[in-house]
């Protein structure tokens, strides 16, 4: 099956309140954006924002049809020892810029909370972005993709949101959010 | 040098004055601003000037036409019309255009009442200073009288009105015809044109072998006599005979106009405060611009004194302009101009911790004597300001909480009883919807805003696919702290990159601390529970005291953030007035 795709601009704005341990984030910090495992592009490093740090960096990439989930991961990288931590990352559904308030091609401003890899609350992120090409909602193709844990509504009129499950498994500590 | 160890290097270091500019709705006059602020007001004022023309007035004067003045009066808190300004008298005309202006602050948040009356100046009077006229000396020759917020709205931000008698409150068939004032709005300060421009500098010489170059840039204006003002200065940048600084920005209207001419002087960056001058050029904004353009460098040079002239000695180092690229600042009365809109939209809380409103003591009690209850206040003071900025004045207008006759409770159901649309004409339209259906349904609950909000936020989605130029206020009142906080903040949330603020005003005596959390000034940024936070904080709480005494100001504390947020959506996506 061909797959399409549609081209996503996506300007990593800014992030708030990074914090590495439970100190804030000094520099070196820099986001990547991945629309699949294989499809990524990372901003420039900040040096200088420290635990607010700004990049308005704008990535272009292609998103094909599927895509269920864009993942942006907040890292930080060590200076010269070479080795970078992840900081926090969210997920944003492509249902949230897609069929939802914002007409198609609009420029659109959004925000999430970033979850460090234990799951605790580690910041805000904020991007604009646009997504250009087809003018399909990809609501419904996206309900075909499977998902982790995750529940997305077939029909998108009456989308009243997506909801992302943190599966507990018994057995398994309550605050690991993904393995 | 005494005091060197203790000067701040690092600051003298640093760039002072052409820095970016803030986003700030008080987008003029920085004595203004300061003005205005410390005598309390906040919010969105902006100095204006009406100027005034008349046509077919009427002919007193036996021998020759009317000798017409304006008078112009404004309306106090308790009613009355005060004299604030008056025109020249301008001879022999029936159809004048005066000359003098009127200066008025034009604040979004109140409603301000304007009273014209036209008199003729008797020719006995005609050497008389105008303000030393006796009016009731004179013809009167009729009046008009409008709130400021309708001239400025209008696109070509003039307002014709009919003059008509005193005693007349409208102008009727049988009113002699005694023509018509036109009142026209100017803005005294404008929208900023900003420069931001990139310079830099090669091959500088460097003035001594054994020290570093350490270049900076002052530019300054020059005005009469030759005088030079400095604007701005760069930051220093370390031992660089190849500079290249950080961008400028100049305001144009603070230079005077692109044409000024200005005065680039680079200088060496001594710590003891003696900068020792490398060279400079002498160039307008404009020549500027056309240097950035061609890609081309002009030379410095050095001013020596040879004998009684002013030599020049031209240096090798160039300075380039590496970047030139202009923004407006355009302010709210711009977009006004330009056709956008405020549309207004309320929302009722009709659940049955209100009260029956057959009983006195409920909220939703309508008084036989006319005396509004507390939602009827809230409508019209939000309603009395805003409708001046809705073109066709037909507002959407929902309730929440209640059961309408026979059906399920509903949490947002059209006020005008309708199933099909949801708007009504006007405020009084407002006004006859609530007391219509406040019989027509049984006050229910809980108090959920969710539904409302969504509606609202479709409303919004709606106009901006269309790209019609309109911001959405939506005004909830509510008397209680409402039950799902989390279905209200997903709503919020999702509705957060919307065209679209929300006020809530709450009402009665309940404890809304918890309403609080969904204003952001008083909070943290609004989470939904899919982890989306929200991108702009658009909604404010305020609750609704009931003051004896007097008019209540607490509503007017909301409406003046209004144009803030207005113009941070539209500058944050680069929406201009005209697109």
């Amino acid at each position: 099956m061909e797959t399409k795709s549609r081209t996503l601009e996506i300007t990593i704005l800014s992030a708030e309140d990074l914090r590495i341990g439970n100190k804030p984030v000094k520099k070196n910090a820099f986001v990547v954006v991945s629309v699949d495992s294989f499809n990524n592009k990372a901003t420039k490093i900040n040096r200088d924002g420290g635990s607010y740090p700004s990049w308005n960096d704008k990535l272009v990439m292609d998103m094909p049809m599927q895509t269920v989930f864009i993942t942006l991961q907040v890292k930080c990288c060590k200076g010269s020892s070479g080795g970078e931590k992840t900081v926090g990352f969210a997920r944003i559904p492509v249902t949230d810029f897609v069929g939802g308030y914002s007409p198609v091609n609009c420029l659109q401003y959004l925000s999430y909370r970033l979850r460090d890899p234990k799951g605790l609350k580690n910041g805000i992120i904020n991007v604009c972005l646009r997504l250009k090409g087809a003018l399909r909602d990809c609501s419904s193709q996206a309900a075909s993709a499977g998902g982790i844990g995750l529940g997305i509504p077939i029909d998108s009129r009456r989308d009243l949101g997506v909801v992302t499950g943190i599966p507990i498994w018994s057995g398994y500590p309550a605050n690991s959010l993904v393995r | 040098m005494m005091g060197n160890c203790c000067s701040d290097v690092d600051g003298g270091m640093t760039a002072v004055g052409g820095t970016a500019p803030s986003t700030s709705a008080a987008n003029q006059n920085d004595a203004a601003d300061w003005y205005f602020k410390s005598r309390g007001m906040q919010g969105l004022f902006s100095q204006i000037e009406l100027s005034f023309s008349a046509t077919n007035l009427r002919d007193r004067d036996v021998f020759s036409k009317s000798d017409p003045m304006v008078v112009v009066y404004i309306q106090e808190r308790d009613g009355a019309f005060t004299e604030v300004f008056r025109t020249e008298v301008v001879l022999n005309s029936l159809n004048p255009t005066w000359i003098t202006k009127y200066t008025i602050t034009y604040q979004f948040e109140i409603v301000q009442i304007l009273l014209f009356r036209v008199f003729d100046v008797d020719t006995q009077f005609h050497n008389v200073a105008v303000k030393m006229l006796k009016l009731e000396e004179q013809q009167y020759l009729g009046e008009a009288s409008c709130a400021l917020s309708e001239i400025v709205s209008k696109p070509n931000r003039s307002l014709t009105l009919d003059l008509v008698q005193r005693e007349e409150s409208v102008p009727s068939i049988h009113s002699q015809h005694r023509g018509k004032l036109t009142v026209h709005a100017e803005e005294c300060f404008s929208s900023k044109t900003t420069a931001e421009m990139t310079l830099k500098c090669l091959n500088l010489e460097s003035k001594d072998l054994f020290s570093k170059t350490d270049p900076f840039l002052v530019i300054s204006k020059v005005v009469e006599n030759g005088i030079s003002i400095p604007v701005c200065k760069t930051e220093v940048l370390k031992n660089d005979l190849n500079p290249t600084w950080k961008s400028v920005f100049l305001n144009i209207e603070q230079i005077g106009s692109k044409d000024i001419p200005l005065v680039i002087e680079c200088f060496d960056f001594n710590s003891n405060g003696k900068h020792e001058l490398i060279g400079k050029v002498h160039k307008s904004l404009a020549d500027l611009e056309k240097l950035h353009s061609a890609r081309e460098g002009e030379n410095l040079f050095l001013p020596t004194l040879v004998g009684h002239d002013n030599q020049h000695k031209v240096l090798k180092s160039k300075l380039f302009v590496e970047k030139y690229s202009e923004t407006v600042q355009y302010t709210f009365l711009d977009y006004l101009a330009g056709g956008f809109e405020l549309n207004f939209m309320v929302a009722v809380d009709f659940t049955a911790s209100n009260g029956n409103p057959r009983l006195p003591d409920s909220l939703h009690y309508i008084d036989p004597s006319g005396r509004l209850n507390a939602y009827q206040k809230a409508i019209y003071e939000v309603g009395e300001v805003l409708q001046f900025y809705d073109a066709d004045k037909r507002f959407p207008a929902w309730g929440f909480g209640a059961r309408p006759i026979d059906g399920p409770v509903s949490h947002c159901f059209n006020l005008n009883g309708s199933s099909n649309y949801c708007e009504v004409e006007g405020i009084r339209g407002i006004m006859m919807a609530y007391t219509s259906a406040l019989f027509n349904v049984s006050l229910a609950g809980p108090t959920l805003f969710g539904h409302v909000i969504n509606r609202a936020a479709m409303i919004a989605s709606q106009s901006l696919a269309h790209d019609a130029k309109k911001y959405f206020v939506l005004l909830i009142i509510t008397d209680g702290v409402i039950t799902d906080l989390q279905e209200t903040k997903d709503a919020l949330v999702k509705a957060s990159d919307l065209p679209l603020s929300i006020l809530i005003v709450g009402v009665g005596g309940a404890d809304f601390k918890e309403m609080e959390i969904l204003d952001a000034d008083k909070g943290e940024r609004l989470e939904s529970s899919t982890g989306r936070v929200a991108s702009r904080d658009i909604v404010q709480f305020v609750p609704f005291r009931d003051v004896q005494n007097g008019r209540t100001c607490v509503v007017q504390s909301l409406l003046a953030e209004l144009p803030t947020q207005f113009l941070t959506y539209m500058r944050s996506r680069d929406i201009k007035p005209n697109s």
